[in-house]
């Protein structure tokens, strides 16, 4: 029932978001929505592991993400105020009512108990980004978007034809139908090559979501042009749902005998993935366009601790939580610089300090966070892998994720500190104007500090749900 | 029959690789669209009457008639007619496409399952692998949407591989697979690059 009311409300508030026609009816209308969606989360909370309306089910890997999807809805609603203060009222409507849908969509998605379900929240995930991206009707948004669209099309047709093979598997027509719970009795007696190619092109599929390789560059895109609280939420709950459905698949196949087929090839798109990010973070020239490779970085070693498995499982859903909390952060604070600094160019940046010192504590705590060094909640997750790799003996994938984090740390680091301490290389077109106040980023402070606060404790409630994730894959 | 329908969609597949005019491959679509409507009709048998009408006029009206309707419009405000010419050359095509043919026809013989028709999974996979290759060795936007289309029908062969009633929640998946192309090609198709059909903006 509650899932019910919390659909039917969503869409009601989304359309009446055009309806109203007032930036004052719209604020209202978004935060009873953030109020609803805490509400959901609370509800699945108490209700965990039980089904409504027969395709949804409070699974405690969805209800934690549901969690940090809620708790990043009213940050993410004032960003958007604030970034969308000038638009005209059918812009600022559009944004607002396409915003509310894309975290309805992508509730659903944490809640789908199938994979056909899944899948559909997935696709329609990608037309709501679309609005979004699209959102300031540059020729460049337009390419973006268009690349957005394109890829995660395809992308998603191929996941579709991974659930299919599922289908296959099953050989009824109504195995679409089936849940995670019902597919997981018959994968045992499944033939290994149809698993094999079911789980190949799931990935591929998902990646464009999780924005792993080889579907990487769909998001680097979306990035540069799409609104920082946009961006805030592509980086960590729509990779969230990238992520979870890729877990939801190989938790499903974990117990038949391609368990260690899918490990060795999420460790290689991890290690492709830590690559490229790596690579491409050297030499990155776009502020916005180098935290997007971070979120690809951080989302490989979410890939590699999860084929390492062990102490990983833990570790993955972690790094999850945290990098939610932390890039969220660091997107909200890029819609702040760039009313300061006017540019994501990093020549043209500098002085930040200066011109707005709370941004530049941000952005400083936010890196230290992002690159998992103490006290970042971070630092505990990456210990976990690099312990799991040592207790595997994969010694190989232990040298180049180490090697390649180091590359990763420098990029970001010397970056940053140019922004923030160094004269801009080149002198900016337009006159810098320090008009953004202090307190919009308060709820920046309050994500990096939980963020601390997770490196030192974490409470039970979150360590019991995570745990329970991983329960079946028989590792923690 | 529906043996020899699934045959000739691979022809136009193999077609696919050799073209080197937009035109041919927008009437190759519709051809396709035409083909899948008819191995449709002849599969489903098991179906009911409402959803075996949906079906059809989701194959006729939509992949026979609106999106290579769409195309021809894009094309004709482009005003470019054949494919780039950084493109991978026909032959070369030609070789990769008879490669996913024999790629396609072994992964489908090991396969095998009571269930499936070896012939519907053979070409649907090759169907998936022209319209990859397609994406990949293209440079012209229009070049990638029909890839993205033939991809489509790729799902699509699929779905009716996986047996004689296509379920309702498959059916659903489909109809927002073609909701999100005619999406594409009406909004993006129209709007991007008219006059070069190319993507250069965005990069590192």
């Amino acid at each position: 029932m509650a899932v019910l009311i919390f659909f039917s409300s969503a869409f009601l508030l989304s359309l009446s978001v055009f309806l109203f026609r007032n930036k004052l009816a719209t604020r209202l209308i978004s935060l009873l929505y953030a109020l609803i969606h805490i509400g959901l989360t609370i509800h699945s909370w108490m209700n965990l592991n039980s089904t409504e309306l027969i395709y949804f089910t409070f699974s405690s890997s969805g209800v934690l993400l549901l969690a940090i999807l809620s708790l990043l809805t009213i940050p993410t609603f004032y960003h958007g105020f604030v970034y969308t203060a000038k638009d005209d009222i059918r812009k600022y409507n559009i944004y607002h009512a396409s915003l509310i849908l894309l975290m309805t969509f992508m509730s659903g998605a944490y809640l789908a108990n199938g994979m056909t379900v899944l899948w559909i929240f997935v696709e329609a995930t990608t037309l709501a980004v679309a609005a979004l991206i699209y959102h300031d009707r540059t020729e460049m948004a337009l390419e973006a978007t268009w690349k957005y669209v394109f890829i995660c099309s395809t992308g998603i047709a191929l996941a579709y034809l991974g659930i299919l093979f599922l289908g296959f598997i099953y050989g009824r027509g109504d195995a679409a139908n089936l849940t995670f719970e019902n597919l997981s009795v018959i994968i045992d007696k499944a033939n290994p090559l149809y698993l094999k190619i079911a789980f190949l092109f799931v990935l591929v599929g998902f990646s464009t979501k999780m924005g792993l390789f080889p579907m990487h560059t769909v998001t680097i895109d979306a990035h540069s042009v799409s609104p920082p609280p946009v961006s805030a939420l592509i980086s960590t709950t729509l990779m969230n749902v990238g992520f979870l459905s890729i877990f939801r698949v190989y938790s499903l196949f974990a117990s038949s005998p391609i368990r260690s087929f899918m490990n060795n090839v999420l460790i290689l798109a991890g290690i492709l993935s830590l690559l490229i990010a790596a690579g491409y973070m050297l030499k990155a020239k776009h502020l916005k366009r180098m935290l997007a490779y971070s979120s690809l970085e951080n989302m490989g070693l979410v890939a590699i601790a999860t084929g390492i498995g062990g102490e990983g499982y833990y570790a993955a859903f972690l790094i999850i939580v945290l990098h939610s909390l932390i890039k969220s952060s660091l997107f909200y604070q890029m819609g702040q610089l760039s009313r300061v600094l006017h540019t994501f160019k990093l020549d043209d940046c500098g002085r930040y300090m200066a011109l707005y010192p709370a941004g530049s504590l941000v952005l400083i705590t936010g890196v230290i966070c992002i690159l998992g060094i103490p006290p970042s909640g971070l630092f505990i997750s990456e210990i976990m892998i690099f312990r799991a790799m040592v207790t595997g003996s994969n010694w190989a994938v232990l040298i180049i994720t180490f090697f390649l984090l180091c590359f990763v740390i420098y990029a970001m680091t010397t970056r940053t500190m140019h922004i923030v301490f160094s004269d801009p290389r080149s002198i900016p077109d337009q006159p810098q104007v320090t008009s953004v106040r202090a307190v919009e980023t308060v709820s920046q402070f309050i994500l990096l500090g939980l963020v601390v606060i997770l490196c030192f404790y974490q409470p039970p409630f979150l360590t019991d749900i995570i745990k329970s994730n991983i329960l079946t894959l028989g590792s923690f | 029959m529906v043996n020899y329908l699934i045959v000739l969609f691979s022809v136009t597949l193999v077609y696919f690789a050799a073209a080197e005019r937009l035109i041919i491959y927008i009437r190759l679509l519709a051809i396709q669209g035409l083909l899948l409507c008819g191995i449709a009709v002849f599969e489903l048998n098991e179906i009911n009457t409402v959803n075996l009408l949906f079906i059809v006029t989701e194959t006729l009206i939509i992949k026979t008639l609106l999106i290579p309707y769409l195309l021809s419009r894009i094309i004709s405000r482009s005003g470019v007619s054949k494919v780039h010419r950084q493109a991978t050359p026909g032959f070369y095509l030609l070789l990769l496409s008879i490669l996913s043919l024999l790629v396609s026809v072994i992964l489908a013989g090991a396969m095998i399952n009571q269930y499936i028709n070896v012939i519907y999974m053979a070409v649907a996979l090759y169907t998936l692998l022209t319209g990859l290759l397609l994406i990949i060795t293209h440079k012209l936007i229009i070049s990638h949407l029909i890839g993205f289309l033939i991809v489509e029908n790729a799902v699509f062969m699929f779905s009716l591989a996986i047996g004689s009633r296509m379920p309702a929640l498959i059916n659903i998946g489909i109809l927002l697979d073609i909701f999100v192309g005619v999406l594409i090609l009406g909004f993006f198709g129209l709007r991007l690059k008219p006059h070069t059909n190319e993507l250069t903006m965005l990069k590192d």
